[in-house]
């Protein structure tokens, strides 16, 4: 699922990191908030060892104890507070940070869904589930924590410097002196450690997709007696796997370290100049103990800018990918004037219809792929058209044009009278009850895939609608009834079962329009004649275009279209049909014949 | 990773029959919070490994002890000089003005950039020992990961057909992953910061309790409470980073679930209202983030509040006993630098709680694994004096089920087959073939009846003799992300290149290769070209054909490809007639009609059995198949 989630190394770019900041707009009033609390930590840590010099100096060595005492409640009072706002910044940049991602993450996910079909039979789910997931988390650091602790360390770094500064300005030279040191051994650790991090990924993924590949053919590994060639080749993973490792210990090893001893030089030169000046009679031991705690201090914020610079990176790769995906909008035009029906009585009409799946196919171009060539029917409000044809005639996309799905390139499809690209696409598709050849269930109750979440649908109706559909016999026997999980895709379900329980979504929408792909697979008798009266239920008092799988949905068509390669060949009923000797003849004889002779048996 | 179920464009009608994946219920029951004996037991499987790398553990723990030895030295050094400067300066002071007090400045001078140095020194020696310390003990971890991960897998090429039918690939990748993980944290990390808290707690607290027991104890009144409230917060933070883990699998598979439904959802309109759950997943989501952002958010405070408390105690303790005279001001600079040096390994005790328990848990699942015992595997009936295969094939009264009391997928199947001749099986899709062919490699052993090869029961052959002589084509075409001469080779791997191009034409893909950017050497799969349905399938037939088997099975291997290629694929089989047993299953008349015998399975049994033309003349299930591929054909050919 990471096919493209690499974040490699860019640059920071200006215009993509403000775009990303806009997002944090909405909460301005807790951003300032959040920055006045991290500034106040920032200039409350450094002040303690100032504090803890002058009680060094005035209270301690003069041994004035309430002096001291006074002092101690007040660095206790100090701590408490830093510790309060502590807790309180990191949690208030997470809670505006989290709230920022929820509603980037809603807006990608809303704007996916809005799109047309024709997206979806391009871009790959994977791709779709990575932007709304781990695209839109690798901005949650930036968005977090990002620019006011990058504020409150830089702060906290000039208050350091300032309290040095006002103590002796000798010794903070000393002390700065090593800084740059500092700040070399960070950013060349993380330039390091970055580099190494990408050839360990390379490695896992290596070893991950060794796993994955041999844990699912292990059945072909043993069949074909590879067990000992495939294990010297694991081997060899695991151990690239093992060095890349081995290599990020040694940075890891050496940075820690290196950390300690450039804090430590800092200290014996403290040592040796505070020492000096103190000689000189320019400095207290009080301002001694209170640099040897300032050189400590100073590391904190010097790694945490050089990760937030990291974070920073690793976020624009993201942000880009989702920004990519948000500026393109290709969700069909919504008419600017919708014509507004309240009742549907269920006329459809296809008037010369040419459609190919490339949108940009030339409507003039008769050599161009298409999928339906000048195709005309109608049907009146109630009756039903069965669709018959072999593999790859058309039969499905006849259906997704009807549902618009698709725009078509030239003719038109209406509904009572209506282009159906002057309908609302809710007003449209709530007129319409389709019931797919491969049953689509959701995870989770077989309410919930009644329903499908409608809170207008009350429990009442959706027993009434398994009771006429004949589902309720086998719902009332599953352990939860109509709690029951189906588990993903109707997994836990019979074919059959699913089947009903789509009719029975379709009764509880209760469209004036049924469209019905019939699934090819049988099942056996005892279902089928359920099905059979399932379908006679949901036909009644309903306009019907239906993909016949089924002899008796032919026979009780009003009217049956052969197709053939994207055109309409034949048209009539069964028994003209039948008659004819044609193309329907045949079809009869593979598909349908064999029914009439185990309903016959 | 390639795999397709080729073929049949039918949805199996099975709801939960053919493979179901008996998942178990995720052992993820954390053993209680302070229950000792369990990860100690647990883990004890470990202690080879600590014995294997001795010779890397024993010297890094020595560095850990240095290490920490030379850190704990600086904090003195800095109480002497500290100590030193107000004697320095009173006695300067006393000889100021005349000529001992350049001398005795210069002596100043050389002492502190003495001491100034020794500090350099000794934070040098510390650090270069825990260099040492990490590239010993981290690395033995690595190496023992390593091992167990070999381990793993070697067990798991081991493990039979019916393990994997039990068990989830994902769950089995989680295991030689992530779980490796924390059992690695315990056996590098965990011991290292334990050896390392252990000696500088120990020894800081010596020093300290040398200068002054009272001000000691006041010092570490926080300590205790510092280990304890970072046991407890680690293991929040675990907690709820699980639990985050699970509402970010829950948020990701609602997402891949509205979108492939996603014309359900916009022919019902129902996008509004998934779009509101999808809202709600991601609120919750979003809630438990901040769940975890807040037991993130009580380390600072902790540390700060408890750490920065330590310190105040000293100067005020400290700060007194000054006044009284039983301390000097060198020593509260160097409790203070003692204080900041045991936080961490105080810290890391209550870290390493929880790694541990973590460690224990991941132990104890995989476990489960490496104790699991493979089903099939030559055994005291095997005949190691069998070394080769002529390929008669008979099965007496088989009858398979998955589970004792599971349904019957295969029910009393007899038939004959001699060596060099040909079998076909045909039926519906759940009718049992391809459970029947994967028995005679031996990948399901009969739960009832006998398989004979050459005449004598399947299991006296030994395992890699019988697999030797056999090319299976499965159904579901399974491809490596490699070349497409080594995925050949797979099947054998001492072939040569001209073995590997003959194996290629007979399979009716030396054309297609050629047309290839890289010919052979082109890569297949997520790294390289896509391969259509059709070439993966032909491809996959000549792994098997490279083998130049006894047996060669097809499991509806042709499904995938035009009748054309079918029927060249066919011929060139026939070369070997007389040689070679073949055993193929299709849903095709044309891939079956001229094998020496037909199979006509339904529902597990035989229905139907005999050659074509007696087939056709007995009128039922195999002639009404006949029939509608005449039809079908004759639709196609229509323009």
């Amino acid at each position: 699922m990471s096919e493209d989630t690499s974040n490699e190394t860019k640059g920071i770019d200006g215009p993509l990191l403000r775009r990303i900041i806009t997002y944090l707009l909405p909460y301005k009033g807790w951003v300032a908030l959040a920055f006045v609390s991290v500034m106040t930590a920032a200039f409350l840590g450094p002040l303690k060892p100032k504090l803890v010099q002058i009680t060094i100096d005035r209270d301690i060595l003069t041994g004035d104890l309430e002096g001291l005492q006074g002092m101690i409640m007040l660095l206790f009072g100090i701590l408490v507070i830093e510790g309060i706002l502590s807790f309180v910044n990191a949690y208030l940049t997470q809670w505006i940070g989290q709230r920022a991602i929820y509603d980037l993450r809603t807006k990608v996910y809303r704007h996916i869904q809005r799109q047309p079909l024709r997206f979806f039979d391009r871009t790959p789910i994977g791709k779709l589930i990575t932007r709304t997931t781990s695209d839109v988390e690798s901005l949650s650091q930036v968005l977090s924590a990002g620019v006011v602790t990058i504020m409150g360390d830089l702060f906290k770094l000039i208050f350091i410097s300032y309290f040095m500064f006002t103590l002796s300005w000798v010794l903070a030279v000393v002390t700065l002196a090593v800084m740059p040191l500092m700040l070399i051994a960070s950013f060349w650790f993380k330039k390091k450690v970055r580099e190494q991090y990408r050839e360990t990924r390379k490695q896992v993924a290596r070893l991950n997709s060794f796993l994955q590949e041999h844990v699912t053919g292990m059945k072909i590994v043993q069949i074909f007696g590879r067990e000992r060639e495939e294990m010297r080749r694991f081997t060899d993973i695991n151990d690239s796997h093992r060095q890349a490792h081995i290599k990020t210990i040694f940075y890891f090893a050496l940075f820690w370290p290196m950390i300690d001893i450039v804090a430590t030089t800092a200290l014996g030169l403290i040592i040796w100049f505070g020492g000096l000046n103190a000689m000189s009679g320019t400095l207290t031991l009080g301002v001694l103990i209170a640099f040897i705690q300032y050189a400590r201090q100073f590391f904190e914020p010097i790694r945490n800018l050089s990760d937030q610079f990291n974070t920073l990176q690793s976020a624009m790769a993201g942000a880009e990918r989702i920004f990519g995906l948000l500026d393109r909008d290709d969700s069909l035009k919504e008419p600017e004037e919708p014509v507004k029906k309240d009742k549907v009585f269920g006329r459809i009409e296809f008037q010369h219809v040419w459609f190919s799946y490339n949108p940009d196919a030339d409507p003039d171009d008769k050599e161009a792929e298409w999928v339906l060539k000048d195709v005309s029917f109608s049907v009146d409000p109630g009756q039903s058209l069965a669709i018959v044809g072999a593999t790859g005639a058309g039969k499905t996309t006849v259906i997704s044009l009807l549902l618009r799905f698709y725009d078509v390139q030239r003719g038109a499809i209406l509904v009572d009278g209506t282009d159906v690209r002057d309908l609302l696409l809710t007003d449209l598709r709530n007129q319409i009850g389709l019931v797919l050849q491969d049953v689509f269930l959701f995870s989770g109750s077989i309410e919930r895939n009644i329903t499908l979440e409608n809170p207008e649908i009350t429990m009442d109706q959706v027993k009434a609608a398994t009771e006429a559909i004949g589902a309720s016999d086998f719902i009332n026997r599953l352990p939860q009834q109509y709690e029951y999980d189906v588990r993903e895709r109707g997994m836990s379900l019979s074919h059959g079962q699913r089947q009903l329980l789509s009719f029975a979504r379709v009764l509880v929408y209760d469209p004036g329009i049924l469209v019905l792909d019939e699934a090819t697979s049988s099942v056996d008798t005892e279902t089928e004649e359920v099905i059979q009266r399932a379908l006679e239920k949901l036909m009644e008092g309903r306009t019907t275009v239906a993909i016949a799988h089924r002899l008796s949905t032919v026979q009780h068509a009003n009217q049956i279209l052969v197709m053939h390669r994207g055109e309409v060949r034949e048209r009539g009923s069964h028994q003209q049909l039948i008659a004819q000797d044609g193309l329907y003849r045949r079809l009869y004889e593979l598909q349908y014949r064999e029914q009439e002779q185990s309903i016959s048996a | 990773m390639l795999c397709e179920k080729a073929g049949s464009p039918r949805a199996p009608d099975l709801p939960v029959g053919k493979r179901v994946l008996k998942r178990f219920p995720p052992e993820r029951a954390q053993p209680h919070l302070f229950s000792e004996s369990f990860p100690m037991r647990v883990l004890a499987r470990l202690n080879r490994f600590f014995w294997k790398y001795k010779r890397l553990f024993i010297p890094g723990l020595l560095a850990a002890l240095v290490s920490s030895g030379f850190a704990i030295v600086v904090p003195i050094v800095v109480r002497m000089s500290v100590d030193s400067i107000p004697r320095f300066v009173t006695l300067y002071k006393s000889y100021q003005g005349t000529p001992f007090a350049d001398a005795l400045y210069a002596e100043f001078f050389v002492s502190l950039l003495f001491f100034g140095t020794v500090i350099i020194v000794l934070s040098l020696l510390s650090g270069g020992f825990s260099f040492l310390m990490r590239q010993t003990v981290v690395v033995a971890s690595r190496h023992i990961e390593y091992d167990l991960r070999n381990q793993l897998y070697d067990h798991l090429q081991n493990l039979s057909h019916d393990f994997y039918l039990r068990h989830a690939t994902g769950d089995l990748i989680t295991h030689a992953t992530s779980d490796i993980e924390q059992i690695r944290r315990y056996v590098g990390p965990a011991i290292m910061y334990s050896v390392r808290a252990v000696v500088i707690i120990v020894t800081a607290m010596t020093a300290m309790f040398i200068i002054s027991p009272q001000l000691t104890w006041y010092a570490l009144i926080p300590m205790p409470f510092l280990a304890v409230s970072i046991f407890f917060v680690a293991h929040m933070v675990h907690s709820r980073s699980d639990a985050l883990q699970k509402q970010y699998s829950v948020l990701t598979s609602r997402v891949q679930e509205a979108l492939a439904g996603i014309r359900v959802l916009k022919a019902y309109v129902r996008e509004e209202m998934e779009a509101t759950a999808f809202e709600d997943e991601s609120r919750t989501y979003r809630d438990r983030s901040l769940d975890l952002a807040r037991a993130e958010a009580a380390w600072r405070p902790i540390f700060l509040i408890l750490v920065g408390s330590a310190s105040i105690i000293v100067v005020w303790i400290g700060g007194r006993l000054v006044m009284e005279g039983a301390v000097t001001i060198g020593n509260i600079a160097e409790y203070l630098i003692y204080v900041a040096l045991m936080t961490w390994p105080v810290a890391a005790m209550g870290f390493v709680i929880t790694m541990v328990q973590r460690a224990a848990a991941s132990m104890d699942r995989l476990s489960k694994i490496l104790d699991e015992k493979p089903s099939i595997v030559d055994g005291d009936q095997t005949d190691p004096s069998i070394d080769t295969i002529t390929g008669a094939i008979r099965f007496e009264n088989v009858t398979f089920r998955y589970e004792t009391e599971g349904a019957t997928i295969l029910k009393n199947v007899e038939f004959d087959v001699r060596a060099g001749t040909t079998l076909a099986i045909v039926g519906r899709t759940g009718s049992g073939k391809t459970t029947l062919v994967e028995m005679i490699p031996r990948l399901l052993d009969a739960s009832e009846g006998t398989i004979l090869i050459d005449g004598r029961d399947v299991k006296t052959i030994p395992v890699d003799v019988l697999r030797r002589a056999i090319g299976y084509v499965p159904q579901e075409v399974f491809l490596f992300s490699d070349t497409i001469a080594n995925n050949i080779a797979f099947g054998n791997m001492d072939a040569d290149s001209a073995a590997i191009e003959a194996a290629a034409e007979e399979a009716d893909l030396l054309e297609n290769i050629q047309d290839f950017p890289d010919e052979f050497e082109t890569f297949v799969g997520e790294r390289g070209i896509t391969l259509s349905g059709g070439q993966k399938q032909r491809t996959s037939i000549a792994r098997a054909l490279i083998r130049n088997p006894d047996i060669l099975i097809l499991d509806d291997a042709l499904s995938a490809v035009d009748v054309n290629t079918e029927r060249t694929i066919l011929q060139h089989l026939r070369r070997h007639y007389g040689k070679r047993t073949i055993v193929i299953v299709s849903h095709r008349i044309s891939a079956v009609q001229d094998a020496d015998h037909i199979l006509v399975l339904d529902d597990g049994a035989v229905a139907e059995a005999g050659t074509h033309d007696l087939l056709l003349s007995m009128n039922g299930i195999y002639a009404s198949l006949h029939r509608k591929q005449l039809l079908e054909a004759e639709l196609e050919a229509i323009e």
